[in-house]
């Protein structure tokens, strides 16, 4: 069992916080990470988001770049 | 549970969106991963991909012209106009860039010679964004900048996929500088109808 990952804080942000946390910064300055299934990304998605479904992530974790903040939904 | 993961694997910034997509409330962009990619294959020269930036801005300036006169009320015929006049100042930059790039001197005429027909931004074309967003009143401002935050949307969407994709890192970084400028876009047209 590897606690470190259920013992790490992860902020929860609402869409009102996000938007505002995004707001003043560039596209390419946070990743957004949509881990739904491909069905659920076509019919729609947040702009810019990139898609790792969740059971894939474990194994593309180099698409994600680890300095930048990263929303996830 | 993915942002648990992200966090214990040394992601230093981590946020979960609590509500998911459907508690975004936002803007959002529609299509596979792959919609619009055959127009940025991720093999294109940031030469290349400057002239297919530029068609695309290119077929959305079209599409605002073309609606002026099919509308009556003259608030919206500006705001169609000057969305119009947003994508001529973002085809000026472009082309700016692209002089920049190519080592040679080429007339904007020339150039343009090079672009792509009936494209618009996002990679549809305008008449499958009017089918897509369907304004539920065209002489609305208000649904009028709606329309064209989905645009900007779908734009932002586009260049961010298509950045990640690239593997020319010149390419690349012109593509995300185009996502970054479709970001401003947006923010100021929600500027925008925040004012009306």
């Amino acid at each position: 069992m590897r606690w470190k990952q259920f013992l790490t804080p992860v902020k929860s942000f609402d869409a009102v916080h996000a938007r505002s946390y995004m707001a003043d910064k560039s596209a390419d300055d946070v990743t957004i990470l949509d881990v739904r299934q491909p069905g659920e990304y076509k019919t729609g998605h947040i702009p810019g988001a990139k898609l790792i479904p969740l059971p894939d992530l474990a194994d593309r974790l180099d698409e994600i770049d680890a300095d930048k903040p990263t929303l996830v939904y | 549970m993915a942002a648990q993961m992200l966090a214990g694997k040394g992601y230093k910034v981590v946020y979960n969106l609590s509500g998911g997509f459907k508690g975004w409330q936002g803007e959002a962009a529609f299509g596979a991963e792959e919609m619009g990619l055959e127009l940025f294959t991720g093999d294109e020269s940031p030469e290349k991909t400057l002239t297919v930036a530029y068609s695309l801005e290119d077929g959305l300036r079209d599409f605002y012209l073309t609606m002026i006169p099919k509308v009556k009320n003259d608030t919206v015929k500006n705001l169609f106009t000057k969305l119009a006049e947003i994508e001529v100042t973002h085809k000026d930059r472009l082309f700016d860039e692209y002089l920049a790039i190519t080592a040679k001197t080429v007339s904007r005429v020339a150039f343009e010679k090079n672009t792509v027909k009936d494209v618009a931004e996002g990679g549809l074309t305008t008449k499958e964004y009017i089918n897509l967003f369907q304004p539920s009143d065209w002489e609305s401002e208000s649904d009028i900048i709606g329309l064209a935050m989905s645009i900007e949307a779908q734009a932002l969407d586009l260049y961010m996929r298509a950045a990640a994709r690239s593997a020319n890192p010149q390419s690349k970084k012109v593509l995300t500088r185009i996502a970054n400028e479709e970001q401003t876009h947006l923010a100021e047209l929600g500027k925008l109808m925040e004012r009306i």
